[in-house]
């Protein structure tokens, strides 16, 4: 037990499982006494458990996006949409756009209903952004990045230079104006662009031949003759193929279930992502990775996931059990009640900032 | 001088075999699905209430991508590809932000479109997934619109590889004319795909599912007009005047490079 309140940094996937939880919740009800509890426990588990790094920063910007949302909704609604409901809020003209837009009309009076119903829609979608961003603000992208699949291991490769090449460029910057100050041309303003950012693209074109031959030099690319042979390599290429496949055949028949037989919808599509995974996993395995500091999965991490999935799991027995509870009543308008399983799931969720280690307080690199 | 530059075409840095290329094309089909599913779904489908579309589609479309870039890169890429994915992706990322929001101003891509070009078509396709997933990293940017920019740009790289043999003038007309028709219809894609949760289902512009095909781009041809237009003609106006103001020497700059580099 004391191992486990020892200052760590969680799983990054597991706050990712935790966060996906609760968006499936708020995805699944309009209710505002729900939808303002989930973004409670969102909000309380960031602020418990966030670090100071400047991904964790980035979740006011997901808050502003979430109101932004929320205020786009309603000004569609005054603009274009369809007005409904008993108690007038504000008279306004209805403005009938000439033909070539039929059945479009402007304005027209806006009641109470309606304009609750369209800020409860935005309100529905906004927080399932801010529960997205949650996950970013508490996982670090770069640990992320080595939970990887191994079947994509040199195109992460690429993304981990990439995330960490980003920085360096400013340094590269640095490097070029003060070579050019040396020499003696201190000119600003647009003329000097081209004559700074050419040679940094070069500079950074240069580097990447330098540390490929580092990559070759240390093992990397140096990849052994597949051990699986052809029936293998056609095991892989076949259940991959095939399952890209089915699920673009599998995505045809859950958009369109009147033209197609019942089993092509979510069925085939279920199959071909299964498939993929397996050709994915099968070609994971030839390729040779070795971890350095591996992240571990302990007791926290499992919790941290449960607790997300209690909260989605909880809305889905609401939205079978009682399916008038987890919408907002607006046809008459009254006050909303509250979804019992939906309500406990969300306040299990919340679990994760009492019970996982907390987060050290020093800024990683 | 400049003839050297021109004449010389340096091999492929990803090769794409025929595997491959199925899957980039089914991914292809699967994308255009993905991205006009508002015109597509029928009244009784599960996506037609709304709440399940971003879940679904944001579940497949990550694998859809992640076995595509898998079949790329099944039977190894050359190190020096992968180090020229990272740092190029690495120079998108940070000039992505000083153009985002502003009047449709997008700095990503010309360099996508100009590394398709020298480095070829499946390159353009792995760096436009990694461009886009790299700098969502770094500005903490992940959400359920990431997969559809990675799919769009990925396929932006792409095309910009299966371009024409041209040299000189007429090629970097033609890369500029393409980098304004694939921003104008990287913008109008993503549009539609968002078009329902921008909007809500009960406004006169709306999403009807399963209403005729003609009503639904009647009514989404209002809502891109009106609101998103001005975005996506900035966006297809700067592609083209950044490729022909950048183009001939980043164009050599890469060239050099891909030289140097010489893929196997």
């Amino acid at each position: 037990m004391t191992a486990g309140r020892l200052p760590r940094s969680l799983h990054p996937l597991a706050w990712w499982g935790w966060a996906i939880g609760l968006a499936v919740a708020a995805s699944l009800t309009t209710n505002p006494l729900l939808l303002a509890l989930i973004l409670a426990v969102v909000w309380l588990v960031v602020v418990a458990r966030r670090s100071d790094s400047p991904w964790a920063r980035a979740f006011r910007l997901y808050v502003i996006l979430g109101i932004v949302i929320v205020v786009v909704r309603i000004f569609w609604h005054v603009l274009v949409g369809l007005k409904f409901g008993t108690i007038k809020v504000l008279p306004l003209p209805e403005v009938a756009l000439p033909s070539w837009a039929d059945g479009i009309n402007l304005f027209g009076t806006i009641y109470l209903e309606g304009w609750i119903g369209a800020a409860l829609q935005g309100a529905k979608l906004g927080i399932l952004v801010i529960a997205i961003g949650g996950a970013n603000a508490l996982a670090n992208p770069k640990r992320l990045l080595r939970s990887m699949p191994h079947a994509l291991h040199e195109v992460g490769t690429a993304v981990v230079v990439s995330v960490s090449v980003a920085p360096q460029l400013a340094e590269s910057v640095q490097r070029v104006l003060r070579a050019r100050l040396l020499r003696g041309q201190s000119g600003r303003g647009l003329r000097a662009v081209p004559q700074v950012a050419l040679p940094v693209l070069q500079d950074t074109l240069d580097r990447s031949l330098m540390l490929a031959s580092a990559m070759e030099s240390r093992g990397y690319g140096s990849r052994r003759e597949a051990s699986s042979g052809a029936a293998g390599r056609l095991a892989i290429g076949g259940s991959t193929l095939i399952g890209l496949l089915a699920i673009a055949f599998g995505m045809y028949g859950v958009l369109d279930p009147t033209r197609t037989p019942g089993w092509s919808g979510v069925p085939v599509l279920v199959l071909g992502m299964l498939l993929a995974f397996g050709g994915m996993a099968l070609g994971g395995r030839e390729i040779r990775v070795t971890r350095y500091r591996r992240d571990p999965w302990r007791w926290a991490e499992t919790v941290t996931v449960l607790a997300g999935v209690a909260a989605a799991t909880g809305a889905v027995l609401s939205q079978q059990a009682t399916p008038a509870l987890m919408v907002m009543p607006l046809q008459p308008l009254a006050a909303p009640g509250l979804p019992i399983l939906a309500t406990v799931g969300v306040l299990v969720a919340a679990l994760p900032a009492f019970v996982t280690p907390p987060t050290p307080k020093v800024r990683a690199r | 001088m400049t003839a050297v530059t021109e004449t010389v075409r340096t091999p492929p840095a990803i090769r794409l075999r025929p595997r491959s290329t199925v899957a980039i094309a089914v991914a292809a089909v699967a994308a255009l699905l993905a991205f006009c599913w508002p015109l597509l779904v029928s009244a009784d489908s599960v996506l037609a209430t709304n709440t399940a579309a971003p879940l679904i589609l944001g579940l497949v479309l990550p694998v859809v991508l992640a076995v595509v870039l898998f079949e790329i890169s099944e039977g190894g890429l050359d190190p020096k590809a992968v180090a020229m994915l990272g740092v190029l992706s690495a120079v998108g990322a940070a000039i992505r932000p000083l153009g985002a929001g502003t009047a449709g101003l997008e700095t990503v891509f010309f360099l996508l479109v100009l590394a398709g070009r020298v480095f070829g078509a499946g390159f353009g396709f792995v760096l436009g997934a990694t461009t886009l997933f790299g700098s969502a990293l770094i500005t903490g940017g992940v959400g359920p619109w990431l997969p559809y920019q990675m799919l769009g740009a990925s396929l932006v790289g792409l095309l910009a590889g299966l371009l024409p043999r041209a040299t000189g003038r007429v090629e970097l007309l033609m890369l500029a004319a393409y980098g304004a028709f694939a921003g104008l219809l990287y913008g109008v894609l993503q549009n539609l795909s968002f078009w329902p949760y921008n909007l809500g289902e009960d406004t006169s512009i709306s999403f009807v599912p399963g209403a005729p095909l003609l009503e639904n781009l009647q009514h989404f041809a209002v809502f891109t007009v009106t609101t998103a237009l001005g975005w996506d003609l900035g966006r297809a106006l700067t592609n083209a005047v950044l490729i022909l103001v950048t183009g001939p020497a980043i164009l050599a700059t890469l060239r050099r490079a891909a030289r140097k580099a010489a893929f196997r």
